[in-house]
């Protein structure tokens, strides 16, 4: 679908088609995600296409891009672009024309622009996208409280099981934080053995978490409950 | 709480490369060694290899077995594997004798089985029920609990002899 644009982008400056976008660049994609382009013959239905097709057709991608720039360079509409543009041609260091020319409209239409959000920084998408997680999940199913030391009951919905839920019941060991999996691990003794299990708290499997009561102890896991009697996991 | 988490990764990373490579069992045994060395004390529990001893949980008349080897072609055996065992202690009055040389169904293993929708599973014991090589049960009962894992390996017989599912 590069093809697409192809006719009018090779009339153009052929550049940096050697280039590759990083994907991570979040600029990009909310240039993407802006409202309806000015399209000049253009099909713009060829950029989120390209965009998912990777790194080989973003070369392309990206002349479609300085394609547009020079042509709507009178367009205010395509402000959004070139700025966005201008800062990935910066950051690939290579263009020299098409970043003067753009940097003076840059400059104009800035004061039109509402302030710049912060930038993303690269370090901070694990967290962010966590956080969104887990807020998304908190909002379907809220969380209780779970600490080390509470005896929960949690009714989970097996796949395999598809009839009723399972109940699973017992003393929180431990409980460790990694976003969107974090997870609790139950310690109970059925039918005479012991038995624990992992359970991530954000799965849409738990269908119920409830704490049933607590109990006070002075370590974050109890891995020691494990040599103690079985008389001290068991939970009616 | 870092040093368990490498730990407990480094667990499931392991358990992840089951079944490939020669060096697998030389692995699991000096990661055994390490983790006991390890000041924090995290308990490294592998897979069931040859000379593993087993519990027997069923009536078929056998107490403890000893893995010969993992059925399927595997280098070792989880939880839900079928394994190849020699009977080492058994009652008087059963169905096995002592030196007879069996199949059997790991119903229960120390190493934690991860499952599909990210939990994981772990027993305090390793047990097996002894299956004849049809797979079906050779006793009629089968004590402790048993993970949904034997629905998908398609033992459903133990699973209804059952008499609790983790």
């Amino acid at each position: 679908m590069g093809s697409q644009v192809l006719p009018q982008a090779l009339h153009w400056i052929p550049r940096s088609s050697t280039q590759c976008i990083p994907s991570k660049r979040l600029g990009f994609s909310t240039v993407l995600s802006r409202g309806p382009f000015v399209s000049h013959g253009v099909s713009v239905s060829a950029k989120p296409i390209g965009w998912n097709l990777g790194f080989f057709v973003n070369a392309q991608v990206k002349d479609s891009f300085v394609v547009r720039a020079e042509a709507n360079e009178e367009a205010e509409a395509n402000e959004s672009i070139e700025e966005e543009q201008n800062e990935a041609v910066q950051a690939q260091g290579d263009v020299v024309v098409a970043v003067e020319a753009e940097s003076e409209d840059k400059v104009e239409e800035e004061e039109v622009k509402a302030p710049r959000k912060p930038r993303v920084k690269l370090g901070d998408i694990m967290g962010i996208l966590n956080k969104r997680a887990v807020e998304a999940s908190e909002s379907e199913r809220p969380i209780p409280d779970i600490r080390t030391g509470d005896v929960v009951e949690i009714k989970l919905e097996v796949p395999e099981n598809r009839r009723r839920l399972s109940i699973y019941k017992g003393i929180v060991m431990s409980r460790q934080n990694a976003g969107i999996h974090t997870t609790i691990r139950i310690r109970r003794i059925i039918a005479g053995i012991g038995v624990e299990i992992v359970f991530p708290l954000y799965s849409p499997n738990i269908k119920e978490i409830k704490v049933v009561s607590h109990r006070k102890v002075r370590r974050a896991r109890l891995y020691y409950l494990r040599d103690k009697l079985p008389r001290l996991s068991t939970f009616k | 709480m870092a040093a368990s988490l490498a730990s407990k990764w480094s667990r499931v990373g392991r358990s992840l490369l089951g079944g490939l490579g020669n060096n697998l069992s030389g692995l699991s045994s000096t990661s055994h060694e390490m983790a006991s060395g390890n000041f924090l004390s995290q308990q490294q529990r592998t897979f069931i290899q040859m000379r593993t001893v087993l519990k027997v949980v069923d009536n078929s008349g056998a107490k403890t077995v000893m893995c010969i080897q993992p059925l399927k072609g595997r280098k070792v055996a989880r939880l839900g594997d079928t394994i190849v065992a020699s009977v080492k202690e058994a009652m008087p009055t059963g169905k096995v004798k002592k030196g007879q040389v069996v199949h059997a169904v790991v119903v229960r293993a120390a190493m934690q089985h991860g499952r599909f929708d990210g939990s994981e599973v772990r027993f305090d014991d390793n047990a097996v029920v002894l299956v004849n090589k049809a797979g079906e049960p050779t006793g009629t009962r089968v004590f402790g609990p048993v993970p949904h894992e034997l629905r998908r390996k398609k033992h459903v017989s133990i699973l209804t002899l059952a008499e609790h599912l983790a």
